[in-house]
């Protein structure tokens, strides 16, 4: 049994030494050391011998299989070697893999989502088709006010039974306010980013559709104090941890206090350029704590509660975080736009 | 709006070291954003008053002359070319460095071989006429040295307001609120508001006029007050310069005054030639009554618009423009003056249906206090006075006052105060605060009672809130403390919408390669039509703001394939994605109001559309990423694409299938037939799949959480078999037999579909891997033969299906 081994083995070396390219390598592969080569077939007779034979020959057999597979590799090593040139150039790229692209309003959103998220806030949603009493009345903005103006809002063609359009496409994301008062009550902390409309003609700088995210905080005892403290970790998430917050009054309906956030412009570090209008200042965030007939048409007692709500809109932190000079490229579609976020 | 400095002074004492900037910080932080501040004599930066001393005759021009120009600290050699320039003249000189109105910038320079050290200036050049005759000749007043702008008497600084940041509070639209506003934040006193003695407004004889308000609701206070002996003239130079400072042109004498006290105090006036007009009467505009308005435009008046009516016949149209008739004419001698308060929305609405926006019309549309006309007209009195000495009241005036106003005090408790501002403000301060914007205050204990001033309670000061924003913007937003919340855990439901809609997104711009897009809600009846949809099943906008954007959306297919356009000629192939509401005339989730009803539907949808040159390859793709959504979710999934019983109009004929998961129908998918995709002007093939969100988040929460299966011990048996079946049997249908023929059979995956030679006409060879498992033990080879007979005899049986050789 061992001679034979040991005879395949030497036939099987002289032909490994003439073998010259992979495919006779692959034949003589397939002769000997296949499942069902040569070797196979001898080691199959091993079963025939007798028992205190079978060990001996075992071994021998395994030594002999462990010799021609060591061999048969380091030629076929070489061979492959061979086969690719004998230098391979590291620096040639790899397998193509084609990405996808996420909207930059998707990421800037998700960025803040994830922000407030970490700071106990909730994320909610609210229709884009809003009724005159969510997205004004409630919010304490009378009839006649001129914000309800066809010249700011959309109207949709469906009248109500006293004739009148009452339906809007929201102009804001305040609308959810109430909706979320009524759904969840006090305490709330909340933000609710989404898509708002405007009766607008568009140009470079105006767009009738675009992006906002809102936020509220209803507690007892929530001051003007704690509105500051959230925006101005608003202001240090967007643009730095030396980011100042200044804030100033400024008339929103739905809040009294009124007013405006306004953050240090972080391209001119506060010396003043062109993107702020030599101010220093970059006009971010409309907040103020939330006016008592908000409360009330959400169903909260503002005696009891009190609280406050910001908003900003998503475009502008888009335009200004990546360099962006057209608002229409948002919803252009174009793919020469798209591909680059 | 634009701030007179020295105006504001007049009432506010503001020190000469409070710099322009100053003052716009101080109000752009506590009461309106100032947009800007203009230096007047910055214009003139410069330019200085000098003597000429000497002029020859240029040696190699005819038409030009040399001068020796004193401007006191020196001598300058400047060539004119002006032909009136003689010794002695006092004359505006620009040096080297200046930048004069018109853009010119003098610099050194040598013209026909003489130097020439600045320029002696015209006019025109001063931006003070259109005259280019001669240089401009001053007068003996000049003082040789002086700065131009002084001689001009140029030392007013003017503030631009963002007149949006005064929506809410009418009573800053004029200097005095402003000054009132001044005096809180510079802790002065405010001067007491202009008025002529008691001597001066006795009227000789009865009236002479008589008033009638017919609608109340459109007018609650209206003086008339005829006056004569006046004549028309220019206004005096004082009144002129304040009106050109903030940007009122100068027009006569009258209607001077009446702008003049507008932007003084904020109540707009109105001046009408009193021939004539005997019967004054306030109303609605009839159905179409017209009038020719001062600018000389024949209007018809839309309804709820305000008139002034003389025998029941317009004569101005109230609050926003007079009527040419009876407007100041040259020979005017005796006047009206109107002073009244109309009401806000009537005004508002006026302007907007007219398209004509006033400096009157943007403050009645603030709504005014009806206390103001009475200190207007008299201060208008005084002015005319001053500048028409023997001008007389004639008759009494005529005074109806329709309101009634008894501002209410508010009650506010100190403790609240600081509850809600996070800090303490002195009671002092708070009360002094208050006082100065013209509060009246008193204290009880911890609570103060604050009644507002009547300029204040008619529009934006009512609940104790009010009272919190004037105490904190006046000691200033800034001084208030950051506070940290105390942390609340977050006590509302995870947003598992959001969450789902986030893991779409991921999948299909991650394994999907799709790019996101963002489209419009709103789509183009032309895009509809085109598609085959029916705009009359489309919910549109009343209003809108083009032909593109008027039906809200029903799929996001419409928009998406502009996108196709947009993108096909940059990109061979190429893929997008969207979520987003589409909008149908049903009932829909979102209540309307407190009553219930229910809005229309305005469920999120995702769209896919695949683009590029091969049909069948770029529907395959879509197809696939339908199915790569939902396995993304739901690994295990049994996804099934079925025949669509309403297939889209869109579609390619046959071309179109239902996307099933776990046999709920979550969306569809369908190539895009040829007409549909030339007439958007595609030239490329396009295939669309569009997923129900709603669904597909109804489909997320119901179904559980997968349970962990352990790997299988015993190997699977896999066997490769070759149906030849008639072409219109349906996959779908064949594949279920299969996977549901027997529990062992746990996957059936089709590897190849061939058509052609060797199967005959209209045949189709579909191959499966079929894949064989026990959990339990090893499958033998002869079980297996056995259960795939059987199968093959269905097979048979149902589509008469042949076993083919390979």
């Amino acid at each position: 049994m061992k001679n034979k081994l040991e005879k395949l083995r030497d036939e099987f070396l002289e032909g490994l030494a003439e073998i010259k390219d992979l495919s006779a390598l692959r034949e003589l592969e397939l002769k000997y050391i296949s499942r069902k080569g040569k070797l196979s077939g001898l080691l199959s007779e091993l079963k025939e011998i007798s028992v205190d034979l079978r060990r001996e020959a075992g071994e021998a057999a395994n030594i002999v299989k462990r010799e021609m597979t060591e061999k048969y590799n380091e030629v076929r090593a070489a061979l492959e070697k061979k086969a690719d040139g004998g230098v391979v150039d590291p620096t040639v790229p790899g397998e193509k893999f084609e990405s996808g692209q996420l909207h930059p309003l998707t990421l800037v959103r998700r960025e803040l989502e994830d922000f407030f998220a970490t700071l106990g806030f909730t994320v909610l949603d609210g229709p884009e088709l809003e009724s005159e009493f969510y997205n004004f009345e409630s919010l304490n903005v009378p009839p006649h006010h001129p914000a309800r103006d066809m010249q700011d809002t959309f109207y949709v063609d469906i009248k109500n039974k006293q004739g009148e359009y009452d339906l809007t496409m929201r102009t804001q994301t305040s609308n959810t306010q109430v909706r979320a008062m009524q759904k969840y009550g006090a305490p709330l902390k909340a933000i609710m980013p989404g898509r708002v409309f405007r009766s607008e003609a568009t140009d470079a700088r105006h767009e009738h559709t675009f992006y906002q995210l809102e936020g509220v905080v209803i507690d007892k005892n929530i001051n003007f104090g704690h509105m500051k403290n959230i925006l101005e970790a608003v202001g240090k998430k967007l643009y730095g941890p030396d980011t100042q917050l200044r804030m100033r009054p400024k008339f929103y309906p739905f809040v009294e206090p009124g007013s405006n956030g306004e953050y240090t412009c972080f391209l001119c570090q506060g010396k003043g350029c062109r993107v702020c209008k030599q101010t220093g200042w970059l006009e971010i965030v409309g907040c103020g704590l939330i006016h008592p007939n908000v409360m009330r048409a959400g169903g909260i007692d503002p005696e009891v509660y009190s609280g406050f709500a910001f908003g900003f809109g998503l475009n502008r932190l888009v335009m200004l975080k990546y360099g962006i000079d057209d608002i229409r490229l948002f919803n252009g579609g174009d793919l020469r736009f798209l591909k680059q976020f | 709006m634009y701030l007179s400095i020295n105006w504001l002074k007049d009432f506010v004492k503001i020190s000469k070291k409070t710099t322009p900037e100053e003052l716009a910080s101080l109000l752009t932080l506590h009461t309106v954003e100032v947009e800007g501040w203009q230096e007047q004599s910055q214009t003139y930066n410069n330019v200085v008053v000098g003597r000429v001393l000497s002029v020859t005759q240029h040696p190699n021009a005819d038409r030009l002359r040399l001068t020796k120009v004193d401007i006191k600290k020196e001598t300058l050699d400047i060539v004119c070319g002006a032909p009136n320039v003689a010794v002695g003249q006092k004359v505006a000189v620009a040096l080297i460095g200046a930048i004069l109105p018109n853009g010119l910038e003098i610099k050194e320079s040598e013209i026909r071989g003489e130097k020439s050290y600045g320029m002696i200036c015209a006019q025109d050049e001063l931006g003070l006429g259109t005259d280019h005759e001669g240089i401009m000749v001053l007068n003996d007043n000049a003082k040789v040295g002086q700065f131009f702008a002084d001689y001009l008497n140029l030392k007013d600084t003017t503030l631009e307001i963002d007149n949006k940041s005064l929506s809410n509070r009418g009573d800053l639209w004029g200097h005095y609120g402003m000054a009132r506003e001044l005096g809180a934040l510079l802790k002065t006193p405010l001067l007491p508001y202009p008025q002529p003695d008691e001597e001066s407004l006795k009227a000789e004889g009865k009236a002479e006029l008589s008033v009638k308000i017919e609608n109340k609701k459109a007018c609650s206070r209206y003086i008339a007050v005829k006056i004569d002996n006046v004549k028309m003239a220019e206004s005096p130079a004082w009144i002129k310069e304040r009106l050109s400072a903030v940007g009122a042109r100068p027009i006569n004498a009258i209607v001077d005054i009446t702008n003049y006290v507008m932007l003084e105090c904020g109540q707009p006036l109105h001046a009408f030639d009193a021939t004539g007009i005997k019967k004054i009467g306030v109303r609605y505009s009839k159905l179409d009554e017209s009038l020719e308005t001062l600018d000389g435009k024949e209007r018809l008046l839309p309804e709820e618009t305000i008139v002034i009516t003389n025998d029941n016949e317009p004569i101005a149209l109230a609050g926003v423009i007079g009527g040419a008739q009876s407007g100041i004419k040259e020979n005017t001698e005796s006047i009206i003056i109107e002073a009244a308060t109309f009401d806000a929305v009537s005004v508002r609405k006026a302007t907007a249906r007219l398209n004509l926006r006033t400096e009157a019309s943007m403050r009645f549309e603030k709504t005014l206090d009806p206390h103001l006309p009475e200190i207007a007209w008299k201060r208008a009195w005084q002015l005319i006075k001053e500048v028409f000495p023997e001008a007389k009241l004639a008759g009494a005036t005529v005074d109806v006052v329709n309101f009634e106003m008894e501002p209410v005090a508010i009650s506010v408790d100190f403790s609240w105060l600081k509850k809600r501002l996070g800090r303490d403000i002195s009671r002092k301060d708070t009360v002094t605060i208050l006082e100065r914007l013209g509060f009246s205050v008193t204290v009880e204990g911890n609570i103060l009672l604050v009644t507002p001033p009547t300029w204040r309670a008619v529009k934006d000061v009512s609940i104790k809130e009010d009272i919190l924003e004037e105490v904190a913007r006046v000691i200033g937003y800034n001084e208030i403390p950051s506070l940290p919340l105390s942390a609340t855990l977050s006590l509302l439901p995870e947003n598992e919408e959001l969450k789902l809609e986030r893991k779409v997104q991921d999948v299909l711009s991650g394994t999907g390669h799709l790019t996101e897009t963002y489209n419009y809600s709103f789509v183009s009846e032309s895009s509809l039509t085109k598609l085959n949809f029916d705009v009359k099943n489309y919910l549109k906008l009343v209003n809108p703001i083009s032909e593109q954007h008027v039906y809200l959306r029903q799929s996001l297919l419409t928009n998406m394939l502009q996108n196709v356009r947009t993108n096909q000629f940059n990109y061979p192939e190429f893929g997008l994605f969207e979520i987003g509401r589409i909008f149908l005339p049903i009932a829909g989730e979102y209540v309307k109001d407190e009553k219930g009803e229910l809005m229309p539907y305005q469920g999120k949808r995702v769209g896919i559309v695949v683009a590029g040159p091969d049909g069948n390859a770029v529907f395959n793709r879509a197809k696939g990423l339908a199915e790569l959504v939902l396995s993304s979710l739901w690994p295990q999934a049994r996804i099934e694409l079925t025949v669509l019983e309403n297939a889209p109009l869109w579609a390619e004929k046959g071309q179109a299938a239902a996307i099933n998961c776990d046999g709920h129908e979550i969306g569809f998918t369908g190539r895009l037939s040829t007409e549909v995709t030339n007439a958007f002007g595609i030239k490329v093939k396009v295939a669309y799949v569009e997923i129900n969100f709603k669904e597909l988040l109804a489909l997320y929460l119901a179904l559980p959480a997968h349970q962990y299966e352990e790997a299988p011990k015993y190997p699977p048996v896999t066997r490769d078999l070759a149906f030849v079946v008639d072409e219109k049997i349906l996959y779908n249908d064949f594949w279920k037999v299969l996977i549901d023929f027997h529990p062992l059979i746990v996957k059936a995956e089709l590897f190849d579909v061939y058509q052609g030679s060797g199967l005959g006409e209209g045949m189709k060879s579909l191959a499966f891997h079929l894949t064989y498992q026990d959990r339990e033990r090893t499958l033998t080879a002869d079980e297996i033969d056995g259960i795939q007979a059987d199968l093959i005899q269905r097979c048979q049986e149902l589509f008469e299906a042949q076993v083919r050789d390979f």
